[in-house]
């Protein structure tokens, strides 16, 4: 081997800067001013091989170079020689004395500013006890937490005697402590030869004590593995805050539990009843769920920050409502219109807004853009429970205009009066459960498609899904004839009647008056069908009504529906129908006036031409007051009991005997047309509803 | 908490509605009552033990 020539003096700063790239590159990754440490023998061992020199002289070259050097500090540890050096440059030990905090400024400032009253600074009054409130945590992360937290439970006690073995070692142990001969740079923070005093103290355990805390000062860490020693290893311990000393504790036995409800579990609602949280949630439910429902319904309507909203029976809060914007509106409006019927919501998301049900917030859609047009005076909600229908201004009304929505709610008045004898209790439930029932048209419905709402028709079609809903639009599909009709059905307001309206044109084209019609419940709850027995072709000449000249008149008329030939008004029967006058809408609600009229035009003359008086039947009354307005049999009853002129034949029941008052003079025309004007005016206008006016329609 | 503090629709309305938004779709009444006497269950019976 070939001897190196000697290193020259001047070498010298040539090879302390060597060793300070040599560390700096070690310390690559430490901070700045973290010291990186090193020994002369590794550095000599690694500059002797690579310089091919000798290690003593190495050596004393490395220590001569480095001492003189002021990037390094010299260390003697033991007989071990350590230079220290930083990335930048010499190693300046960290000062932490905390001379410039914010506390201190805080309460020590260099211009303090005068204070006149030491109450501004010093509260005399004591502080209110900060409650901490609970915060909601979904019932998903709480069963999480408490799985874990009973697995750690479960970790803890099978390892608890394992932590025990290292704390019982004692504390004279011997650790040898072996320098690792490789190039190796320590950070100050690891375990150095000061790692045993780091140790938990020696304790030892009698018996197996639950030691969930051990005692470390010092943080080791997993660099501890280098540290040979003859016993078994410490297990790495997580540093945690110092705990009481572990001294032999007996077990601690849990405490015992407190008793449940102690406190009271009763609260009482605002009507004084009393409800107990102890019960099954069922329970409370069953027993007081519509009393709860009304009462929270109603609070949360009286929410004055209105943070939960409602449509119908569903409710969201109002900060996830989606916002619709007057362009969003616009286009649904244009939408209803350009289809020229009401829309359902979920055709609404799916057309104008292109959103499906797949996406996640559609839900959320549904309920909002419900929310936002139930609060338009352009859309109305003609939907039922389960089905969203909208309908908006201008949409082609839905019957036609040939009767006055105001006038209709007073020709059917007379079912909110109690007056309403299409079935009986028992007949209501049957067509509630079978969703089907039957009935004879009379001439009236026959001429303007409308049915009158009664009892069994109630029975029959859904509930207003809304509180102050008006009205809602139904489809009738006839299976016969591969038709669909919309109906609308306009619910009682008050003391007004409610009606159907819509099937006119479906009457004119396969029935007459007195057909015999069935209603059936459909699939869905705006679904029905409309039906008839078919029968053998007949021809009649059937009461019909000339609009044009506002007559009364018989037609030949062919059908193919089963009738009530009871009602049936054909001219061999009832051949004084058409002398019935055609009154005005408006007069047509005088239930008095026109029966008296009925009972001139139908009655059997058993008088004289000075003192008039007729013969009629009760059927012949309805049949004739049916063809100017609706009515009932229990009406017409109530109406003839309340008339003086009527009176009945006892011997012929069911018939009577009318005797007209003497109509002395044309003033009394005069004096009732002048009435009727005068009375006009003061009609009690339709309610209007607080949310989704409506608008501008046919009522007035 | 003591039960005859609580104002029934008033009392921890609060997490009723953290509990209709973390849903993320709207509620009828009766879910929503359902929920709401759970609530007022868990807070008497927190309390008390």
């Amino acid at each position: 081997m070939t001897a190196a020539p000697p290193l020259e003096a001047t070498d010298q700063h040539a090879l302390a800067d060597e060793i300070f790239r040599l560390m700096v590159a070690q310390g690559s990754l430490f901070a700045f001013d973290a010291p990186i440490r090193q020994s002369l023998a590794n550095l000599t061992t690694f500059m002797a091989q690579t310089h091919q020199r000798d290690e003593a002289a190495m050596a004393a070259a490395l220590d001569a170079a480095l001492r003189d050097d002021a990037r390094f500090i010299r260390e003697q540890l033991d007989d071990q020689v350590i230079f220290v050096t930083s990335r930048q440059g010499a190693y300046v030990p960290r000062n932490d004395a905390d001379t410039h905090s914010f506390k201190q400024r805080l309460h020590e400032p260099d211009y303090p500013l005068p204070v006149d009253d030491i109450s501004v600074v010093v509260s005399t009054s004591r502080p209110a006890i900060t409650t901490v409130e609970p915060v909601f945590i979904s019932d998903y992360w709480q069963i999480q937490a408490n799985e874990v937290f009973a697995a750690e439970d479960q970790e803890a006690e099978g390892h608890s005697i394992m932590e025990v073995a290292p704390v019982a070692l004692e504390s004279d142990v011997p650790i040898e402590v072996e320098v690792v001969p490789e190039l190796v740079a320590e950070h100050e923070l690891l375990v150095e030869p000061e790692l045993p005093a780091a140790l938990p103290e020696p304790v030892v355990a009698a018996e197996p004590v639950q030691i969930s805390e051990p005692e470390f000062v010092a943080a080791p860490e997993p660099e501890v593995a280098p540290v040979v020693a003859e016993l078994p290893t410490p297990p790495v311990v997580e540093p945690v805050a110092v705990a009481p000393p572990p001294a032999p504790e007996p077990e601690v036995a849990p405490p015992a539990p407190r008793p449940l409800y102690e406190r009271a579990a009763v609260f009482t609602l605002p009507d004084g009843m009393s409800i107990d949280l102890r019960r099954p949630i069922d329970e409370i439910i069953a027993e007081h769920g519509s009393l709860l429902r009304q009462a929270l319904n109603e609070k949360i309507e009286q929410d004055p920050l209105r943070r939960i909203v409602s449509f119908g029976s569903r409710f969201f809060p109002d900060a996830n409502v989606i916002n619709l914007g007057k362009n969003d509106l616009r286009k649904i409006r244009d939408y209803i219109t350009e289809r020229g019927e009401p829309l359902l919501d979920s055709e609404l998301i799916a057309d104008v807004f292109y959103h499906n049900a797949r996406q996640s917030d559609y839900e959320g859609w549904l309920f909002s853009i419900n929310y936002r047009l139930y609060r338009e005076k352009d859309f109305e909600f003609v939907g039922v429970e389960g089905v969203n229908l909208w309908s908006a201004k201008g949409l082609p009304a839905i019957g036609g205009k040939r009767i006055k929505a105001a006038e209709m709610g007073q020709l059917t008045s007379y079912l909110v009066e109690g007056f309403d004898d299409s079935a009986e209790h028992e007949d209501l439930e049957r067509i509630a459960v079978e969703g089907s029932m039957t009935l004879t048209l009379p001439f009236f419905s026959w001429e303007y498609g409308v049915l009158p709402l009664n009892a069994s028709l109630q029975a029959l079609l859904p509930k207003p899904a809304l509180v102050d809903q008006r009205s809602s639009v139904l489809r009738f599909d006839s299976p016969q004839h591969y038709t669909t009709t919309l109906v609308e059905v306009r619910y009682p307001t008050g003391n007004r009647g409610g009606w159907l309206q819509g099937l006119e044109e479906f009457f004119h084209e396969h029935l007459v008056p007195g057909a015999v019609i069935t209603l059936t419940r459909g699939n869905e709850p705006h679904l029905f069908s409309i039906s008839y027995e078919e029968a053998e072709e007949r021809e009649e000449r059937i009461l019909t009504l000339d609009e044009k000249k506002n007559k009364l008149g018989f037609t030949n008329l062919t059908y193919y529906s089963t009738v009530n030939p009871d009602v049936v008004p054909i001219q061999a029967r009832f051949g004084r129908l058409n002398r019935l006058k055609s009154f005005p809408m408006g007069e047509r609600r005088k239930a008095e006036m026109l029966l008296e009229h009925v009972a001139e035009v139908m009655g059997e003359q058993i008088g004289t031409r000075e003192a008039p008086r007729y013969a009629l039947s009760l059927d012949d009354i309805f049949t004739a007051f049916n063809v100017l307005r609706p009515g009932t049999c229990a009406l017409m009853q109530h109406l003839i009991a309340q008339n003086e002129q009527f009176i009945a034949d006892d011997a012929n029941p069911g018939a009577f005997f009318f005797t007209p008052a003497i109509n002395t003079a044309d003033d009394d025309e005069d004096e009732e047309d002048d009435m009727q004007k005068s009375d006009l005016p003061l009609d009690p206008q339709p309610t209007r509803r607080r949310y989704g006016v409506r608008y501008a329609d046919d009522d007035e | 908490m003591d039960a005859k503090m609580i104002t029934f629709g008033e009392t921890a309305t609060d997490k009723l509605l953290q509990w209709l938004r973390s849903s993320g779709e709207p509620k009828d009444i009766d879910e929503l009552l359902r929920q709401y006497l759970v609530i007022l269950s868990k807070l008497v019976m927190e309390d008390s033990e």
